[in-house]
């Protein structure tokens, strides 16, 4: 069993993973808590404004310029994604709506592909000032861009628990989280309010995705595909609490990076997310009575 | 009701807006990922700055210069891998430019030639269908320009049934193990070595070398680990799932492993490698071994510049291919043909281009010495019959020959990047014989 001293550099780069997936996966949550819709789309959104930012700024534009088309892009394209398939989509049933979002990931996925391709070993990096200061814990460097990570996971989680309870918007969000028909049936311009939880959401995923890509990787499919991992801390959450999806994406990051000095245990760390999720779905299930919804899909 | 009213038409006036938006978005993306490969554009700069000029110097990829081969054509199909995050399509399409250069200037004796190229989504059926369709569809004589992740597996025993002797660029262990296959790379298992060898020159005390967890680690793996033990230096195997998530507990445990006077040597395509490296950067790992090695992928300027000068002189990539900044009349050939005709390829300068490039003046090489009719048992005679022939892309001469294996590029460079440019390391090293599979080559090739 390695020591002490062994884990300690994994729990600087858990933390900073967990960040990461806490990023990903409280988004969806905000978002799915607004619309009932699983944003599947997340990660290539995301993924799509950091390489246009890319694109720019190696076309000349200034750096700052850049990165707010990444976070407009995104805000941009899932306004647009919620305005016109939101509402022929509303009386649907969950699942339909989350498959809805995988066919705008795999419209973008071949976007990115297409416009920016991998031929010939074109390896792109976004770097952000942030990257070059930082402290050492222990053996192990910490760059201020982890910690802007963690801390913009912190925030998004406050912020919007405090938007949700404490705004009009939020309460008319919840409101809709709870039921819609009855939620519109008062007043509330329910549209209006899906559009500015969809835009919200982008704008997260917009942010999300400058940040991943410099902590992760500035690679269409990994990017795209990173929502998976982080969607395991939001159903440990079972989608409803944005507090707990950041504590599980914590765990989740911290457990996977702690299992790599474990020989037997590293190859299979990957599998963590999964595996977490899994084990807690079966652990809050257990009490549960099984319903018949009316609402099908 | 004013809602609902104007509803479908936000949602209209949306959508247009947002088709509009992304097809700007898309040219713009295509302007600057133009402006991103300012080697390719410095290339056709320098080389199309007067057009009698640039021709000039293609004409000589043919016997006749300026004169267009109007013959027969001499049919050719090559298969290649393109699916996302995987294509070598360049190498295909470079193979293509140097044919069309020679349709323009002669042709093989009048003949030109022309190029079938599959693509394939590393499915077996599907490749397997794709060679049958050159065969008996497309009728080609000749097979040149192979890259794919899984095609020698699948297709090489009916090559051997059929009598064609196939120029590739080699990924799966079948490309290089068979007869009816010999390509212009080294592939992973011996581009590792390579990158090994240079790492135990330096006289590290340990070595730990990670790689894609995708099918046929072990084969890659076991050149290394007879390098590293033959050296009497201990060696640890790592594979890595990609595409890698969390490059700082992959960076973190690479160097715990190699320790200060080890080497960390990585076998990954270059946005992977990338994601590792700059991991190690950002957690301030990579002064804490010895050095760091890479095999062939990770040679592209690309890479350099993305990596910055904090890596000059640190990271040593095993160079398959001579480095495109040499001088040489190959070389100029090479670039000029890239410039003129190469448009489809998209990665410019680099090994894939490199790679197409070598593989057509093989082929070309060996058709201009065909008499007769240009049949399977003619082309693919001449293509055997290729022995010591200098692409002016490798370090030693390439031969075919009538072996039950082929590694006919078994010497290489090692390249180191330099302020965003790749730069000589070392100069040409064979790759050691500690390696089984390289010694049974030698043995049967002499």
């Amino acid at each position: 069993m390695p020591s002490w001293q062994d884990f300690q550099p994994f729990i600087v780069s858990g933390l900073a993973l967990g960040g990461v997936y806490a990023l990903s996966g409280v988004g969806t949550v905000v978002l799915y808590q607004a619309t009932g819709v699983l944003y599947l789309a997340f990660g290539a959104v995301g993924a799509m404004g950091a390489l246009i930012a890319w694109s720019l700024i190696h076309a000349g534009t200034p750096e700052w310029v850049a990165w707010l088309v990444c976070v407009a892009f995104g805000g941009a394209v899932t306004l647009a994604y919620g305005m016109v398939f939101g509402p022929p989509l509303a009386r649907r049933g969950p699942l339909v709506k989350a498959v809805a979002t995988l066919g705008l990931t795999l419209v973008l996925f071949g976007a990115m592909d297409l416009l920016w391709t991998a031929n010939g070993g074109e390896s792109r990096a976004i770097t952000l000032p942030t990257d070059n200061g930082g402290f050492m814990v222990g053996q192990v460097q910490v760059n201020w861009t982890q910690v802007i990570a963690l801390c913009a996971g912190i925030a998004l989680v406050v912020v919007t628990g405090v938007f949700l309870r404490y705004t009009k918007l939020g309460t008319a969000m919840r409101a809709m989280a709870n039921d819609r028909e009855i939620t519109a049936t008062l007043g509330v311009p329910v549209r209006r309010v899906e559009a500015a939880a969809w835009l919200g959401c982008g704008l997260i995923a917009g942010l999300a995705g400058l940040l991943l890509a410099d902590l992760v990787a500035l690679d269409a499919t990994t990017l795209t595909f990173l929502v998976i991992s982080s969607l395991a801390a939001a159903l440990i959450a079972r989608l409803r609490s944005i507090a707990l999806t950041f504590v599980a994406a914590i765990a989740v990051g911290l457990i996977h990076d702690l299992l790599t000095p474990i020989q037997s245990l590293s190859n299979y760390r990957d599998m963590t997310p999964f595996v977490l999720a899994a084990a807690a779905l079966l652990v809050l299930s257990r009490h549960r009575v099984i319903s018949l919804s009316r609402e099908d899909a | 009701m004013r809602l609902y009213k104007r509803a479908p038409d936000a949602r209209a006036t949306i959508a247009l807006a947002a088709v509009i938006g992304l097809a700007a978005l898309a040219g713009c993306s295509s302007n600057t990922s133009s402006a991103s490969k300012p080697t390719s554009s410095a290339a056709a700069s320098s080389t199309g700055t007067a057009s009698t000029g640039a021709t000039a110097q293609t004409s000589q990829c043919g016997t006749k210069p300026g004169v267009k081969a109007a013959g027969t054509p001499i049919p050719l199909g090559g298969i290649v891998t393109n699916q996302p995050g995987t294509s070598f399509t360049d190498i295909a399409n470079m193979a293509n430019a140097y044919f069309t250069c020679v349709n323009d200037n002669g042709g093989i004796n009048g003949h030109p030639i022309k190029y079938y190229i599959e693509s394939e989504q590393t499915n077996p059926g599907q490749i397997a269908a794709e060679a049958k369709q050159l065969v008996q569809t497309d009728h080609v004589v000749g097979i040149v320009g192979n890259t794919s992740i899984i095609e020698c597996s699948i297709d090489h025993s009916y090559w051997q049934k059929l009598g064609f002797y196939i120029v590739d660029s080699g990924i799966a262990p079948e490309c290089w193990s068979t007869p009816n296959s010999a390509a212009v790379n080294m592939g992973p298992r011996y581009s590792s070595d390579g990158a090994v060898q240079y790492a135990l020159s330096q006289h590290v005390s340990k070595i730990v070398f990670d790689q894609s967890n995708v099918p046929g680690t072990g084969y890659i793996a076991a050149g290394p680990a007879a390098l590293a033990g033959a050296a009497h230096v201990a060696v640890t195997q790592l594979t890595e799932n990609v595409p890698i998530s969390d490059a700082n507990s992959v960076a973190i445990k690479e160097v715990d492993d190699a320790g200060p006077n080890g080497a960390v040597v990585l076998n990954f395509t270059p946005p992977e490698a990338l994601v590792i490296l700059q991991a190690a950067q950002k957690l301030g790992l990579e002064n804490r071994v010895k050095l760091w090695g890479c095999s062939t992928p990770c040679n592209t300027d690309f890479l350099a510049q993305a990596l910055g000068p904090k890596w000059n002189h640190k990271l040593f990539v095993n160079a398959e291919l001579t480095p495109a900044f040499t001088s040489s009349p190959s070389m100029s050939l090479y670039k000029a043909i890239l410039a003129q005709y190469g448009k489809a390829v998209s990665g410019g300068i680099g090994s894939f281009s490199q790679f197409g490039f070598a593989e057509a003046e093989i082929v070309v090489h060996a058709l201009e010495t065909i008499k007769g009719a240009y049949t399977v048992a003619s082309v693919n005679g001449a293509i055997k019959a290729v022995s010591n022939f200098d692409t002016g892309q490798l370090c030693q001469p390439w031969t075919y020959g009538s072996y039950p294996m082929h590694i006919p590029n078994n010497e290489d460079y090692t390249v180191t990047p330099d302020n965003g440019h790749m730069v000589l390391a070392q100069g040409c090293t064979q790759i050691s014989s500690v390696d089984p599979q390289i010694a049974a080559y030698r043995k049967v090739a002499g």
